[in-house]
């Protein structure tokens, strides 16, 4: 079944358009990885499917079965879409359970959300060491957890990864890889990952798309794209 | 008690009462009952600062709109102040959250500084409306905390006497309830987590489902509150009430903020007491140094202080890690 849906996706920044019509779907229970050079769109087109302002966009973007065209934002993550932005974006003056605390403030359910916070702290036992420490303070694999964390937080249904991979250590992404894959395959959460690591993102994604430009270029099954010429050449580097 | 007259000092320039004991702790407590004025609109100020980033100009003004309906309602009226105040500072904090929605959010969407004007044109608007609907002339204000001129603590027998008003007194109250009010409010709640974390980053906010324009609205409402409420203690402590009730505290309480590096709410409040002691002790050290020109003192300090330290006394030099 569809989960997401995305026809002719246009965006701009004020006077400048950047994404130029973009197609692309994700079935529920798929990992799909957006693959593109620096530039390219790919935050773009994650900013735009959550409605962030200062961006104005048009065409359909279907979520669950109901547009989210013009919604706040707001009202997109109480749909079930969260998003880990490019960069982390946690809230530094805020220790790390505030940020936590942060990440589930759309539900009521108190007890099953500090549950939820503990099960997070003993898949990253370094989160739970600097429970009271401000997220300002965390090296970037620990402010990457958090970013991570603070957004399954929200029991999302669409999970999207911009860049996971930035600037961390292979055993930290190989880390972080894992748990995506996990929640994936446990707890059924769709993901949309942009990714620069291509062949670790191809590794867990089911489907693959390459934007250029603005626009989608190429689109199959990871593991095609994963063999295709252009692709190895321009993303893989082999 | 003349303690201090007894050192050999002869500072040319400085005023010989300053080396009574009485009369300094006098200074002090003038000092600090303006200064806790002084904090809370300094809190206004840091309030609306911390998420929106700018400044409102008006919120003096907004106060005194509120003090003056004080006085209407019970001074004309004749409806008891503890109806009265309580019932100006929720109209207040309704038209700032108003105002907020209405007049700053379209204007703040397109940048620049759009905003600066809006408050300052607010500024001014509120101060002629205050007049026209009020008059010019200053009028006797409501008196929350008594006000006799025998409603003191003595604490040093004088002459000069050291003492402390019952409302001196309140006004420090009031400041300590309104602290830790503010402070319940964006530590322990749902609300002021939502309000913090819009401070701290604005897009993510969003992205956790934090409605930001929300966050924004209240901020306007407390600070309009909290601005009212500082007129309406002020109006009593000066026991006089115009329509310029507050435009020299609105500096003032700029001031503050600025020392308290505008984004801290203990910071508004040392910096109130700063501003607060230096208005009330400098003109009184140096006595050529007129009490008009304490403002001018106070603002000095403050651009002294903010050469050391721009980040003001307790602001944090900001933790960014990327
Ligand atoms: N706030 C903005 N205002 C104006 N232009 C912007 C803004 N953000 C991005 N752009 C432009 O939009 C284009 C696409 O940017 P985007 O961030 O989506 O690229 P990306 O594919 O995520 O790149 P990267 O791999 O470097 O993260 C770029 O040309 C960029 O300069
Ligand atoms: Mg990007």
């Amino acid at each position: 079944m569809t989960l997401l849906t995305v026809e002719g996706l246009e965006a701009s920044y004020g006077p400048v358009r950047v994404l130029h019509g973009i197609d692309l779907t994700v079935e529920r229970g798929e990992v799909v990885v957006l693959l593109g050079a620096n530039g390219a769109g790919k935050t773009t087109t994650l900013r735009a499917l959550c409605q962030l302002p200062g961006l104005s966009t048009s065409g359909r973007v279907d979520f669950d079965g109901r547009s989210l065209v013009g919604c706040r934002t707001e009202e997109v993550v109480r749909r079930g879409i969260a998003h880990v932005p490019q960069g982390r974006g946690t809230f530094p003056e805020l220790s790390v359970e505030e940020n936590l605390d942060a990440g589930a403030y759309l539900r009521r359910d108190r007890r099953e959300v500090r549950q939820d916070i503990e099960r997070w702290y003993d898949t990253f036992p370094r989160l739970a060491d600097r429970r009271h420490q401000s997220a300002g303070t965390l090296s970037g694999g620990e402010q990457q957890m958090l970013a991570v964390a603070r957004a399954c937080l929200s029991r999302p249904q669409l999970l999207l990864l911009d860049e996971p991979s930035l600037g961390l250590a292979p055993l930290v992404i190989q880390h972080l890889f894992e748990i995506f894959a996990e929640l994936n395959r446990s707890d059924g959460t769709t993901i949309l990952v942009v990714e620069q690591n291509a062949t670790l993102a191809l590794s867990i994604a089911t489907r693959a798309y390459v934007i250029e430009s603005g626009q989608i270029v190429l689109t199959g099954p990871a593991a095609e794209l994963h063999h295709d010429d252009g692709v190895r050449r321009a993303y893989l580097g082999f | 008690m003349n303690l201090l007259q007894t050192l050999p000092w002869a500072v040319p320039g400085v005023n010989d009462a300053f080396f009574d004991l009485s009369y300094v702790l006098q200074l002090v407590t003038t000092g600090l009952a303006n200064g806790a004025v002084y904090a809370l609109m300094a809190l206004s100020v840091v309030i609306v600062y911390r998420t929106t980033g700018h400044m409102n100009f008006a919120q003096g003004e907004m106060g005194t709109i509120g003090c003056l309906l004080v006085f209407s309602i019970s001074v004309e009226r004749g409806v008891p102040y503890w109806i009265s105040i309580p019932a100006a500072i929720a109209l207040s904090m309704v038209v700032g959250a108003v105002l907020q929605r209405t007049l700053v959010q379209p204007v703040e969407r397109r940048g620049g500084m759009g905003v600066v004007l809006v408050t300052l044109g607010l500024f001014l608007i509120i101060n002629a409306v205050d007049a026209v609907i009020w008059g010019a002339d200053p009028v006797t204000p409501v008196t929350p905390f008594p006000s006799e001129a025998g409603d003191r603590f003595i604490i040093l027998d004088g002459p000069p006497q050291f003492a402390i008003r019952y409302s001196t007194i309140g006004i420090w109250i009031t400041l300590a309830v309104v602290v830790g009010l503010l402070w319940l409010l964006l530590q322990r709640t749902r609300l002021g987590l939502g309000y913090r974390a819009v401070a701290a980053n604005p897009e993510s906010a969003l992205l956790v489902g934090i409605p930001k324009d929300r966050m924004l609205m209240l901020g306007w409402a407390l600070a309009a509150g909290i601005g009212t409420l500082a007129a309406v203690l002020f109006s009593q402590k000066t026991g006089s009430l115009d329509f310029n009730l507050m435009a020299a505290v609105i500096l003032y309480g700029l001031a503050a903020a600025a020392l308290g590096g505008f984004d801290s709410i203990p910071g508004a409040v040392v910096g109130g007491a700063v501003v607060g002691l230096v208005e009330s002790l400098v003109p009184a050290f140096f006595s050529f140094i007129g009490s008009e020109l304490s403002l001018v003192m106070a603002l000095v300090v403050i651009v002294a202080v903010l050469l050391v330290r721009p980040q003001g006394i307790f602001g944090k030099a900001k933790v960014v890690r990327v």
